[in-house]
């Protein structure tokens, strides 16, 4: 009696999910599948997608990151600071925010793994640091009052553009990262060790494997991502303000959990988690094009996130009272 | 098997002191190549001590270790594993989202630059997989795989490390009967392969059957060494348990009161955990339900409370039929003294009063407000009743001594209206005061009228406390005690399978 | 010490409570900061008129934290709620502008969020944090959607007005809110089966369970007052503001959580209690307010309460056995003794 697996289940719900949406906005507006609408599309995505990176790692050794798009905020401000206050250098400026993202990654570690906070508030509480820190560093005019600082610099700019076919730089960073990320999940000692500790924290432990390790490894991921994001988003936006980044961790932390990741550690991968960022971007899209408000949009996310969590619960439950009464009636037959 | 192998591993004069109390008093051990040899010993002879030492999860106090002729130290697991010393695990220590391969190669990866190499791990795995003739394949994930075959992948885990001596500490305690007979064959192929194995099991036929010697422990000293040949069961049976015993635990009186029935289980059934077992249990009396760890005996006693399911049977309290819920339970004035106290007995971070009310508030407070001197009463009530010390019933449980934490869970129970007690395994890891302490609570309980059905496979407790005996074996009540004289043989052949009639008068 | 302290009763509460001691020097320091600006009656009333909205949200939020969960959605029912009296009042869909109807709908949310979230965290083993992370931005979103994303004043309501504008003896009605919550959950958690069902649950439910306990009802119930709360305060914050968005209270959980885990409630369960989440509530206001006083940018306010969530979490979870740094401090005592 082969059972499908939980991760094969999660998939085939995501892709579902993915396709019925994306049939409906195809079907009920003329320029859903435009070029021009897909590539933009992916664009946005993007920026989801790197965040989500982080945090499904995160959420494979079985946690969380609330943290990752404040860490985005913040690092794009670092660089509007040291940009607006400092004749640094571009790539001096470049390396203070590859530092920035890297240290907000050993932060959360060190909350995480050595003070053992739980990851949602530990994260959450990081978050807030990291919120703080933007504020403080923001860029002010001559009255004092915070002010969008504009990047002029035309090599950060243009990490903005695309290629002449139309698709975005970030859309392929994301695209290689994504499969850099993938690769690492699947075809290395740390991957392998990921999902180790988010299975089964004391076997992991047991052959070896240390807890603060591999949750440092996973969050220094994280901060990397949120490095790479902030340099897109400067490109992107030209400017930068406190609010830059604030939404994006919720919309990854969605897109990860309809991607596959379950919570309670140990599976999902890459592959999930970028399905469900399409999904999320399909979702948004139709704000725009479907005249769908953002508090709809917002309805259908959480509620499809309640459902997947309801349903992880409830797979886990009755596949382990089905295991224990096999189990039984096997004892049963074949005597003891 | 005739033939004297050499000897491969030795453990001489050991010896572990626990608070002034030798738990190990100069033991002797040893294990000879290829050979399947069984450790034999009553809860608390020193069997786990011993396995614990030569694992490095204990330091020894005293005594040597040989592998192959040198003298060799263990101080943790990996000095453990790196002479050669795997264990498999009761409690599996596999990861169970990773395949088969991934999980025995677990921190031991082929891999260059941290990659890794998939296909010559997959062929590695497999080869050894094929080599034994085991029917898992490399790339099965754990979390599909039954118990038998997970434990095959804990012996491949060893195998992969190449370990020279395995052991397996009650491996067929959750497999069927056709797994544990694939297990054998696996054994016989270690042993040919020149692989030795301490082998750990209350199942006497199957030690009988499959040891090439059987060493015996009997209160932390050796009690004998018996290769295979001279092994009669009788006789091993007699060294478990000692001749010098007194005669108060050796064996006890029985006697059927011809009180009311109170409780009474009629053919009652959960599939695979037990099966058509039928008894009373009388007012006053002391019944206990006897056998292995994994007979079924826990499963009964928490069917009857309500905590779990059962299939069919019917139980009947005072003669009237009922269909147990916990809260009816508990409103009919049943009590669970459940197995494990620690997670299933109490909060820790309460008080003992607290505690202790929390089975009282239906009669303390009806409102649905606590008078809080009722409740200090009550808490007194069960610090006097069960002498709970210290003697105050402001302390938190779980600061208490284990005894004392067991003496708060009976609290519970003692100052309510009780008609029914069902008591698991009361007294594990508890100190011998409070082990004599318990057993005159329970005889009180008995003399008050309460109808008591205790789980225990503690065989000098049983014939202490027993009024009457069942023996369970494999979720069937396969004997019982209730006239005349029981003996620890008696008990202790009926529980390992060694039993001709159902019916003793 | 011990001398002292047993003929002293002030000096026995202050000692066996370090973060009443820990308030009283911050009131001290920053009344010596700010040169007594902190301690006059108007910042005073201040901070009481801030600590309130947090303390009626945390009367009903700290059952659910004691019972091993969270609910993060305090913030999306005080919305929810404060969007539905208004709508109510203003004669907008249903009701009438019947305020008594409009209390009743508004905290009938309010409980309808929080059986909703019971049922699913009482049957199902998910992660309170995350689930109420999601189901707080469904509240946010129907929130938007009722009020169509727009600001709703609300005028001429004579209860709501005597609520956020009326002083009695000088103090603010929802101070006396606030005072009457706690009463009543002080009372629940002290005095009633529940209260005590509720301890024992979140110290271990098995064995509570086999006690005959109704743990189920127990949690369902928890959520349900907190929703209830919630719901409360989001009423008296419209009444305070005169008005009612679909931004109300966001971001308040936060402050919620921080109160009570500085409060000294486990995030494990099972330990803790009201009066000592209020303080925490307390803590946190005049931490903000004197801030503010002495001049520290209300930028720097998130940052510091994200620091002193992390330090009293780390401060219970290093008397945890087998932690790191509980085996830190372990090493430093033996050094020490050796």
């Amino acid at each position: 009696m082969k059972q499908m697996r939980q991760e094969t289940i999660r998939r085939i719900i995501s892709l579902v999910l993915l396709v019925v949406l994306t049939i409906i906005f195809t079907l009920t507006t003329d320029t859903f599948l435009s070029w021009d609408n897909i590539t933009s599309m992916l664009r946005e995505a993007a920026f989801i997608g790197i965040i989500a990176i982080g945090i499904t790692l995160c959420i494979i050794t079985g946690g969380n990151n609330l943290s990752g798009g404040l860490a985005l905020g913040m690092v794009c401000m670092v660089f509007a600071h040291l940009y607006h206050y400092t004749s640094m250098s571009l790539l001096g400026i470049v390396l203070v925010c590859l530092a920035a993202g890297l240290i907000s990654g050993v932060f959360n570690g060190f909350v995480v793994s050595v003070l053992q906070i739980n990851d949602f508030i530990a994260t959450l509480s990081t978050g807030m640091i990291f919120q703080g820190i933007t504020y403080i560093l923001a860029v002010r005019n001559q009255y004092g009052s915070i002010t969008s600082e504009m990047i002029k610099n035309p090599t950060i700019q243009s990490l903005g553009g695309k290629f002449s076919n139309g698709i975005y730089y970030v859309t392929i960073a994301w695209l290689i990262m994504t499969l850099i990320a993938q690769i690492l999940l699947k075809k290395t000692k740390i991957g392998t060790y990921i999902y180790a500790m988010g299975s089964k924290r004391t076997s992991a432990e047991y052959s070896g494997i240390s807890f603060i390790k591999i949750k440092m490894t996973v969050f220094i991921i994280a901060g990397f991502c949120s490095f790479v994001g902030a340099m897109f988003m400067l490109g992107r936006m030209g400017t930068c303000d406190v609010e830059t980044g604030a939404a994006l961790s919720l919309q990854a932390v969605s897109a990860s959990v309809i991607g596959g990741a379950v919570f309670s550690g140990g599976r999902g991968d890459m592959i999930g988690t970028l399905i469900g960022v399409l999904f999320m971007q399909v979702l948004r899209n139709g704000v725009l094009k479907f005249n769908m408000t953002t508090a709809q949009q917002a309805i259908i996310s959480g509620i499809i996130i309640v459902l997947m969590l309801v349903f992880d619960a409830y797979y886990n439950e009755f596949m382990q009272k089905r295991a224990t009464r096999a189990a039984a009636i096997a004892r049963e037959k074949e005597g003891r | 098997m005739s033939e004297k192998r050499e000897v491969l591993f030795e453990m001489k004069n050991i010896e572990k002191i626990f608070s002034h109390v030798h738990a190990l008093d100069h033991v002797n051990f040893d294990v000879r190549k290829g050979e399947v040899h069984a450790l034999l010993g009553e809860n608390g002879a020193g069997k786990s001590t011993l396995i614990k030492i030569l694992t490095g999860v204990y330091k020894k106090d005293g005594g040597q270790i040989f592998m192959d002729g040198k003298e060799i130290e263990i101080n943790s697991r990996e000095d453990a594993a790196n002479a050669g010393i795997a264990v498999i695990f009761q409690e599996l220590s596999l990861i169970p989202t990773l395949s088969v391969y991934q999980n025995i190669l677990l921190g031991k990866e082929i891999s260059k630059f941290g990659f890794i190499s998939d296909r010559a791990e997959k062929k590695q795995i497999q080869d050894l997989i094929d080599n034994y003739g085991f029917p898992v394949k490399a790339t099965d994930i754990v979390e599909t795989l039954s118990v038998a075959q997970k434990q095959m992948v804990e012996i491949l885990k060893a195998l992969a490390t190449d370990a020279k001596l395995i052991i397996m500490d009650e491996p067929t305690a959750s497999l069927s009967s056709r797994e544990s007979e694939l297990l054998f064959k696996i054994i016989n192929q270690l042993r040919e392969k020149e692989v030795s194995i301490i082998y750990i099991s209350h199942r006497l036929e199957e030690v009988f059957n499959l040891s090439d010697r059987i060493t015996i422990l009997r209160d932390g000293k050796n009690a004998g060494v018996i290769e295979k040949e001279d092994i009669v069961p009788s006789e091993v049976v007699k060294m478990m348990i000692g001749k010098e015993v007194s005669e108060s635990t050796a064996s006890r009186e029985l006697k059927t009161s011809n009180a009311e029935n109170v409780l009474e289980v009629k053919n009652l059934t959960h599939l695979g955990y037990f099966n058509d077992v039928s008894f009373e249990v009388k007012k006053g009396e002391v019944l206990v339900l006897t056998g292995l760890v994994g007979s079924g005996r826990t499963e009964v006693v928490r069917s009857i409370y309500g905590a779990d399911p059962y299939d069919s049977g019917e139980i009947l309290f005072e003669g009237k039929p009922i269909k147990p819920t916990v809260r009816r339970s508990v409103a009919n004035g049943f009590g669970l003294i459940p197995e494990d106290r620690r997670t299933q007995g109490f909060s820790p971070l309460l008080s003992v009063t607290k505690n202790v009310a929390l089975t009282n508030y239906d009669k303390l407070a009806k409102s649905g407000f606590v008078k809080k001197a009722d409740e200090d009463e009550i808490g007194k009530k069960a610090v006097s009743l069960t002498d709970l010390r210290p003697a105050n019933p402001n302390v938190r449980v779980g600061d208490l001594s284990g005894g004392n934490q067991q003496k708060a869970v009976l609290g519970k129970w003692l100052t309510r209206d009780l008609k029914v007690i069902l008591i698991d395994e009361p007294t594990v890891g508890i100190d011998i005061g409070a082990k004599d302490e318990i057993y005159n609570i329970i005889e009180g309980l008995a003399q008050q009228g309460v109808a008591v059905l205790m789980v225990s496979s503690d065989i000098a407790e049983v014939l202490h406390v027993a009024h009457r005996i069942l023996v369970m074996r494999e979720g069937r009540i396969i004997k019982e005690f209730n006239d005349g004289v029981a003996t620890q043989e008696d008990i202790l052949l009926a529980s390992s399978g060694f039993v001709e009639n159902q019916e003793v008068a | 010490m011990s001398e002292m302290t047993k003929k002293n009763p002030v000096l026995k509460i202050l000692l066996g409570n370090s973060r009443l001691i820990v308030l009283l020097i911050m009131v001290v320091v920053f009344t010596l900061l700010t040169g007594g600006k902190f301690f006059s009656y108007k910042n005073l009333v201040n901070i009481l008129y801030a600590v309130s909205l947090y303390g009626i949200m945390i009367t009903g939020a700290s059952f659910a934290v004691l019972l091993g969960g969270i609910d993060r959605t305090v913030s999306g029912n005080a919305a929810l709620s404060g969007a539905i009296v208004a709508m109510t009042i203003l004669n907008r869909g249903v009701g009438g502008g019947n305020v008594a109807l409009a209390i009743f709908l508004g905290l009938g949310a309010g409980a309808l969020s929080g059986l909703i979230h019971g049922l699913i965290l009482s049957r199902f083993n998910i992660p309170a944090f995350l689930l109420t992370l999601a189901t707080n931005e469904v509240l946010y979103g129907i929130v938007q959607y009722v009020t169509g994303n727009q600001l709703i004043y609300i005028r001429d309501c004579a209860l709501m007005d005597y609520i956020g504008q009326v002083r009695w003896l000088g103090i603010p009605i929802p101070v006396y809110i606030m005072i009457v919550c706690v009463i009543i959950s002080y009372i629940v958690l002290n005095h009633t089966v529940y209260g005590r069902q509720v301890y024992s649950v979140g110290g271990n439910r098995i064995s509570s369970e086999l006690s005959g306990v109704p743990a189920r009802r127990d949690i369902l119930i928890a959520y349900i007052v907190s929703g209830i709360t919630g719901a409360l305060a989001g009423f008296v914050l419209s009444s305070m503001n005169q008005q009612a968005s679909s931004t109300q209270a966001k971001n308040y959980e936060n402050d919620v959580l921080a109160a009570i885990v500085v409060g000294g409630v486990s995030m494990r369960g099972g330990a803790g209690t009201i009066q000592g989440a209020i303080l925490g509530a307390f803590l946190i206001g005049v931490i903000g307010n004197g801030m503010t006083l002495i001049g520290i940018d209300a930028i720097y306010h998130n940052m510091i309460k994200g620091l002193i969530i992390i330090f009293a979490i780390s401060i219970d979870m290093a008397s945890v056995p087998g932690t790191p740094l509980n085996n830190f401090f372990r090493r430093f005592k033996q050094k020490k003794t050796a």
